[in-house]
């Protein structure tokens, strides 16, 4: 009982960081790498932030600045220089680990006994985790509600029809080299949003807890894609959510069997690998056992 | 739709059942066989050896895997996103104590619990990684034993087996928060002997080869901190210095024995036995985290690669080599 309750916390503060990665991913159709250097660049700079005495709440918004800005370099190197994508993404992350070890001036910050966004909620006196699961719906849901509003404006349908087609997208007189730079930044600013908040969570920022994100990013999106079927817009977003807190029950489920822990590596790629192969496993040979669906 | 809304109603339903039943239950799993839990940040030799002393130490003092107590081991694989996980794991199967070996996993145990006792496997520097108000008296629920290495001696050890030596390289990962805390005290050290040093920092093992070899061009001899990431990649570090000629004077035995030449060294076992005791301390009540002072390896032992002295036509004084365990 008590794993489900933590898995859900923490699938929350994940899936803030789908929610990023799903707009380059599925949305803008980029695989971006920059996430795992605005990952930890958010905890980075929300720590130190804390630290020197800034509001938590003021110092993740920062956070969520910060990475938008690396957001944008990408989005540069790529519409500006002529970089392919996931180049651009390996680079800016690659140039992001000496900006971080700047921005922390050492390689782990420890934020133990500082101020947190979940104190607001630690004075309801809480049962463990519920400080973090209700700010987790609280800042999910609100981020959602968001999304939505700005993928309905003219811009947002823009940044859309960039990412199904780019051609027909330029013909209609979307300038999509902005469109591109302004998804990237949004997506990247998610990103460091949730670096800063699970830094917060963990007690610690580390230059190296950027290591691996993007796996639990696409796992994240895939697995909500994948059991929750083809959906309306607004249910994507919510089903990456779902995805985030599946994946963190996949993987406590797994250390609960008492595998070895040298093999979970192994185990979460191949949870991945299945999830991946599941809708071609399923039109090859028309089980229907789970939805149909269309991918973006 | 359906699914998904299903799905929502499920957990919210488990979340509010949690909600209700879920304030003491730490509390009541409290068994007759005490656990517990030991957390490794990654794999490598000297943090394998860690786990290893601390395991045979609790096994000395009576504490036996499935006998008299539950051993829940975990490693993380360096991926510091299922830390959190782990930690959780420890604290609801009512763990008695947890073990952290490397600083993020201690860090995360920390976060996860302010009660249940932590014992630091190996932290270079705990009260400056946050994680105890001061290394004489911590205050909270958390004690340990720090790896800090006896640099000085280590450098007096170069000296007295190259004497010709005046450039020493420093090579470590910018990653590590324990490498740099070493690192500045070696740079005083060396200013203080009269040396000159030369740093170089990698991000990953793979810029050992590359970094070790540029390093290796421009100085004497190498020394190398207690380093995860140094460690994991010794091998290869050890070949690049090798077609320069140069030594390496690793801060960790098991890193003579792969390949570096002589240390001062604490013994990373002997460091995972001093773990193992400070935790069947505590499982006897014989001892409060709070008021435990972070332990030390009272002296390191001077460790010589003969082999590799030899390979390299190094000729290590006699008196030396009498008082110095041979590596393997």
């Amino acid at each position: 009982m008590d794993l489900i309750v933590t898995a859900t916390a923490q699938g929350l503060l994940w899936g803030m960081m789908a929610l990023g990665i799903f707009i380059t991913y599925r949305i803008l159709d980029l695989p971006d790498m920059t996430a795992e250097g605005s990952f930890p660049l958010g905890a980075a700079v929300c720590a130190q932030l804390i630290i020197s005495g800034v509001h938590p709440l003021t110092a993740t918004a920062i956070a969520f600045v910060i990475g938008a800005l690396a957001g944008a370099v990408t989005g540069f190197l790529i519409t500006k220089a002529h970089i392919p994508g996931l180049l651009a993404g390996i680079l800016t992350m690659t140039g992001l680990y000496s900006i971080n070890l700047r921005v922390m001036s050492r390689a782990n910050l420890s934020l133990l006994g500082e101020a947190k966004l979940t104190d607001f909620f630690t004075r309801f006196n809480l049962p463990s985790q519920f400080d973090t699961i209700f700010m987790g719906i609280v800042l999910v849901s609100s981020l959602i509600v968001l999304l939505v509003l700005f993928f309905k404006t003219e811009l947002g349908q823009a940044v859309i029809a960039t990412g199904d087609n780019e051609k027909m997208a330029r013909s209609l007189g979307i300038s999509t080299n902005q469109t591109k730079i302004l998804g990237l930044m949004l997506s990247n600013g998610l990103i460091s949003a949730a670096g800063a908040l699970i830094a917060q969570d963990n007690g610690y920022a580390d230059i190296s807890m950027g290591i691996g994100t993007i796996v639990i990013g696409l796992a994240s999106v895939i697995i909500g894609e994948v059991i929750f079927g083809n959906l309306s817009f607004v249910n994507r977003l919510i089903c990456v959510i779902l995805g985030a807190i599946i994946y963190r029950l996949i993987i406590m489920f797994v250390l609960l069997m008492g595998l070895q822990p040298n093999d979970l590596k192994l185990i979460s790629a191949v949870i991945l690998a299945v999830f991946l192969a599941l809708p071609s496993i399923r039109t090859r040979f028309n089980l229907n056992f789970f939805q149909k669906k269309e991918l973006l | 739709m359906k699914k998904m809304i299903g799905f929502i109603i499920g957990l919210t339903a488990i979340l509010t059942v949690a909600f209700f039943t879920s304030s003491n239950e730490i509390e009541t799993m409290k068994k007759a066989k005490p656990m517990v839990g030991i957390l490794q940040l990654t794999s490598h030799p000297a943090l394998d050896l860690i786990y290893q002393g601390t395991v045979d130490a609790l096994n000395d003092a009576g504490y036996i895997d499935g006998e008299t107590m539950t051993l829940d081991f975990q490693n993380a694989q360096g991926d510091q996103s299922n830390l959190n996980s782990m930690s959780t794991r420890f604290v609801s199967r009512g763990a008695a104590v947890m073990v952290g070996i490397a600083t993020p996993s201690a860090q995360a145990l920390a976060n996860s619990s302010q009660e249940i006792p932590i014992v630091l496997g190996a932290v270079t520097d705990p009260e400056g990684s946050g994680l105890v108000e001061s290394n004489e008296a911590p205050g909270g629920n958390i004690t340990g034993v720090s790896d800090l290495t006896p640099i000085k001696e280590q450098f007096s050890l170069i000296k007295e087996i190259l004497p010709e030596a005046q450039t020493i390289g420093i090579l470590y990962s910018s990653s590590e928060d324990n490498s740099i805390v070493q690192a500045d005290q070696a740079i005083e050290i060396a200013k203080e002997m009269g040396l000159d040093i030369e740093v170089m920092t990698i991000s990953s093992t793979n810029d050992v080869s590359q970094v070790g070899a540029t390093l290796a061009s421009q100085v004497d001899a190498i020394w190398v901190p207690t380093d995860n990431t140094v460690a994991s990649a010794m091998t290869t570090l050890v070949s690049a210095a090798d077609s320069n000629g140069i030594p390496i004077f690793p801060a960790v035995d098991t890193m003579v024995e792969e390949g570096g030449l002589a240390t001062v060294g604490l013994d990373q076992y002997e460091l995972g036995r001093l773990t193992g005791e400070m935790v069947a301390a505590i499982l006897n009540g014989e001892s409060d985290p709070a008021t435990t002072p972070i332990r030390y390896l009272d002296e390191g032992e001077i460790i010589i690669n003969q082999e590799k002295a030899k390979q390299l036509g190094i000729t290590i004084p006699t008196q030396l080599l009498e008082q110095a365990k041979q590596a393997e």
